[in-house]
């Protein structure tokens, strides 16, 4: 690719596609639709996604899927830096609004969530990762809990009556399920959530796919490992 | 030159769209439309170009002048739905006070729901005094309705005084 090609297009995703994407699920984390009224219910993200996403942020920093070096720099001119800062802030937000996509909205269960959320992400930064193996870890993250509250939750809750709800019902008769009280809505939200992670997991894969500069090395790596596997496996 | 400033304008233009973008998501959690018809209301209020609908206010001013006074309030919701039109919130007021006036009791929730929208009148007014003229009404100003709505809440031992069934609705 002509250099001035390979320029235009890296400003394009780096400045353009990646806000863009990002913010599609910063907009679309925190949405759901109402089971009776069907109309929008806007959820801002609750405190403690905040702090998951401050995590899952060291944790791309450590796997070099953002590499803030080659991000920000004295060197860098003036609007470079700032389109990358504001890429990486937007990227902050779509962490938040992907891990509210997936916490139940309250009561026991969104507690239990959180502090598995919490459990992984802090194990995480103190074991060996590189971009691979961190986006192959975060899809089965968000993959997890994605079936758990869309799938199985929402089975365990339908008014109708889902699988889940005979099973637990037979499993646990005499057994109140008041404490993991969740509200229900309609299934467009599984729908919705599902669309956002995925928007969520095809931004990191373009982050790490994206020519910024010299993170050509990570392009590299991941190309190289996806071709021949990753050595340490 | 031209090849070093493509990837430039690309940036600036990228940075303008997505912080645009994510202006608009800020505006969107802030108002927490439930419907499609509520995001463009709310963009219309945003923009400055939000109008009443006149038509459905004046058949809900029928309704009113004929003490059909849910069907008006129905009216003026519709006319109104972003709540953001002084007179109709005050017109909406004036409804919850006739309605829930009676020459033995006052209808508490019907009053408090008045206290409300007229609050919302005198918030959108808030520069300059809010007088309606429409001769049918006996208070013409807010400030007024608000005083008679927060005096029928008020308990106290006039409300034993037997005189106060020859009292007359404003």
């Amino acid at each position: 690719m002509p250099p001035t090609n390979r320029s235009r297009n890296c400003a394009l995703v780096d400045s353009f596609v990646l806000p863009f994407l990002f913010l599609t699920v910063v907009l679309l984390g925190g949405l759901r639709i109402g089971a009776e009224s069907g109309t929008f219910i806007f959820i801002a993200p609750p405190l403690v996604t905040l702090l998951l996403a401050t995590l899952l942020m060291l944790l791309l920093v450590r796997g070099g899927l953002v590499r803030l070096h080659h991000w920000i720099g004295s060197d860098f001119p003036p609007l470079t830096n700032v389109a990358h800062i504001w890429t990486f802030i937007t990227i902050f937000f779509a962490s938040a609004q992907a891990f509210n996509s997936v916490l139940p909205e309250r009561g026991l269960l969104h507690w239990l969530f959180s502090f598995f959320f919490l459990w992984t992400l802090w194990n995480n930064q103190f074991a060996s990762f590189n971009a691979r193996r961190l986006l192959r870890s975060l899809t089965v993250l968000f993959g997890t809990a994605f079936v758990l509250k869309h799938m199985l939750l929402t089975s365990l809750y339908s008014p109708e009556g889902g699988w889940l709800k005979r099973v637990a019902g037979t499993l646990l008769q005499g057994v109140a399920l008041g404490t993991l009280d969740a509200p229900t809505f309609a299934a467009a939200t599984g729908y919705i959530a599902f669309f956002t992670l995925a928007l969520y997991v095809a931004g990191l894969i373009l982050l790490a796919f994206a020519v910024n500069g010299e993170t050509t090395v990570v392009t590299d790596l991941v190309v190289r490992e996806s071709i021949l596997g990753d050595p340490r496996d | 030159m031209t090849a070093r400033m493509q990837p430039r304008i690309i940036q600036l233009v990228g940075l303008g769209f997505t912080i645009a973008y994510a202006v608009f998501i800020i505006w969107i959690y802030a108002t927490e439309p439930r419907t499609f018809k509520e995001v463009s209301t709310s963009a219309e209020v945003a923009a400055g170009t939000y109008e009443v609908d006149q038509e459905k206010f004046n058949s809900a001013l029928n309704f009113f002048r004929r003490e059909q006074f849910r069907a008006a309030r129905v009216e003026w919701q519709q006319a109104d739905p972003a709540q953001q039109d002084a007179r109709t919130q005050f017109y909406i007021a004036y409804s919850f006070y006739r309605e829930g006036w009676g020459r033995v009791y006052f209808d508490q929730e019907l009053f408090k729901a008045g206290v409300e929208a007229v609050n919302r009148a005198i918030a959108l007014s808030s520069t300059s005094k809010l007088t309606i003229d429409d001769p049918d009404l006996h208070m013409n100003t807010a400030a007024e309705l608000k005083a008679e709505l927060e005096q029928g809440l008020e308990r106290n031992w006039s409300d034993v005084n037997p005189l106060k069934v020859l009292r007359t609705r404003k």
